[in-house]
């Protein structure tokens, strides 16, 4: 069951014409089998491409060669949970009101989808602050918000765009201990961008090191480690230093 | 106690900043009261005519004929103002159509449109409408337009991942973006329609607070001039502290992190 595929993303090329009509190529024949249940990291640093890959696996973006392809049919944007750089919360919308837009927009009743949304903003902490504006709650809690706006949509893909890069070190390492922990309670494929080598090596069952212009898969890495892991563990170490010393070859 | 005295400050500087002028008036005054009434002759003034009539009208109701005249403007400003906005600001090709139009227009002042509005609709109340109009909708439509312009890429993205349509995303997301903006440009209109329906009233008009300086300067009566001046001054602040309240409740999410 757990190599099974879920989602099949196959030569994905993608350039864009600027303003003086130069083409620009960001990525160029990507190649990913995301498993089921996977919790799959896309590593790379500043303008890799990273969000502009996420952004053609979830259906944001329609322009692109090559083809990704759900194991179970097609699926629309709204049929992944999708995480946010910077939020992307709705400001005029109270937090319990950003995490029932999900089922707002199914047509689910109000009672129902309240009982929804409190669960899960009780999941990520948040019981007591629904009447909150986003404006009103730290930076740590809003990512929360985010999380549990992405999860309300109950889909069994989530993806996440360097979620935590706006947080601040302490309250990152307790966001993502906080984030396998769910993601452990219920399994579902992750797909999870960012730029920091020890929070991939900390969360994900694979990591695929994005770099080079056009962007292209580098190397993949598969952290051999029980979790949790430890940060100060000589395997972490080890891993760490190899991923950081391909990390500068791809720049 | 430093709390409390920053607290009391704010309630003695604007009593002291009025205070401080009523006193540089008086003075003033001193050396010719025939041109430049005393603060007390423009307050037994204003108490005179809100009792009698001037022109069959008290001074509340001279004030409510122009309340009245702005009032009216400012609605369909707002209706056709939003709408344009909107359009302009979500459709690119109906932008490309009418903003040209538009920046050809409005530099030109509501007053200069008089003597062709008079012409039009002759010198009745539709025409003082219009000229308030006029003036008041701009500053609505290039609100809107900027808000709409201005909200944030992310929100449309946002929106998508939860399964909002064109519909919900326009009254979901783009209005309630945009609607800070549209406020203040709410708020713009009304002080812009205010000075409008004083140009227009002193042109024209047998009543409304436009009217009251002008028969002033006709009769040679400084004091209904400068009472005139004041009660301006005094509704338009009350119209912009109103307008501030209106704004906390429209946009609580903006007002309730202070």
């Amino acid at each position: 069951m757990e190599n099974r595929t879920k989602i099949s993303i196959s030569h994905v090329s993608k350039s864009f014409e600027d303003k003086k009509q130069v083409r620009h190529q960001v990525l160029d024949d990507i190649n990913i089998e995301v498993k089921e249940n996977e919790f799959l990291v896309l590593l790379g640093a500043g303008k890799s491409g990273k969000s502009v890959l996420l952004d053609i696996i979830t259906g944001l973006d329609t322009d692109y060669e090559g083809k990704v392809e759900f194991s179970d049919g097609s699926r629309s944007t709204k049929d992944i949970g999708i995480v946010f750089q910077k939020y992307a919360l709705f400001p005029w919308k109270t937090v319990m009101e950003n995490v029932e837009m999900n089922q707002k927009f199914r047509g689910m009743g109000k009672q129902e989808r309240k009982e929804k949304a409190e669960k899960y903003l009780k999941l990520v902490g948040l019981s007591g602050f629904e009447n909150h504006y986003p404006n009103q709650i730290s930076g740590g809690m809003k990512q929360r918000v985010a999380i549990a706006r992405a999860f309300a949509g109950e889909s069994d893909i989530m993806v996440m765009d360097e979620p935590f890069g706006a947080l601040d070190a302490q309250t990152r390492y307790q966001m993502e201990e906080e984030l396998l922990k769910i993601w452990e309670e219920a399994k579902r494929t992750v797909i999870f961008v960012t730029n920091n080598i020890e929070e991939a090596v900390y969360l994900g069952d694979r990591i695929l090191l994005l770099g080079g212009s056009p962007s292209t898969i580098a190397k993949e890495y598969v952290p051999d480690m029980e979790r949790p892991r430890k940060y100060t563990h000589p395997d972490f170490l080890e891993l760490r230093n190899r991923i950081a010393g391909d990390f500068e070859l791809v720049l | 106690m430093a709390e409390k005295g920053k607290k009391m400050i704010y309630y003695i500087l604007p009593v002291l900043s009025i205070g401080i002028l009523v006193v540089l008036w008086g003075v003033l005054c001193v050396q010719k009261p025939d041109i430049m009434p005393t603060p007390a002759a423009v307050i037994k003034k204003i108490a005179d005519i809100t009792v009698n009539p001037i022109s069959n009208a008290t001074l509340p109701v001279h004030i409510l004929v122009s309340l009245g005249r702005v009032l009216s403007a400012f609605a369909a400003a707002c209706v056709f103002g939003i709408v344009l906005g909107i359009l302009m600001g979500w459709y690119p090709t109906f932008h490309d159509i009418a903003w040209p139009v538009f920046e050809i227009i409005r530099p030109i002042p509501p007053i200069a449109w008089i003597p062709l509005i008079i012409l039009w609709c002759g010198i009745g109340e539709t025409s003082k409408v219009i000229i308030v109009f006029i003036g008041a909708v701009v500053p609505i439509v290039l609100n809107t337009y900027s808000g709409i312009r201005q909200v944030d890429p992310m929100l449309f993205k946002a929106a998508k991942s939860v399964g909002a349509g064109d519909r919900a995303t326009m009254f979901e997301v783009v209005l309630p973006a945009s609607l800070p903006s549209i406020v203040a440009g709410m708020k713009t209109s009304l002080s812009t329609g205010w000075m409008c329906v004083l140009a227009a009233e002193m042109v024209v008009a047998r009543q409304g607070v436009g009217f009251l300086i002008v028969r002033g300067m006709d009769s040679g009566d400084s004091a209904l001039i400068l009472s005139g001046m004041v009660v301006i001054g005094v509704v338009s602040a009350l119209i912009t502290a109103l307008l501030n309240r209106a704004e906390v409740k429209l946009c609580p999410w903006r007002t309730e992190q202070r």
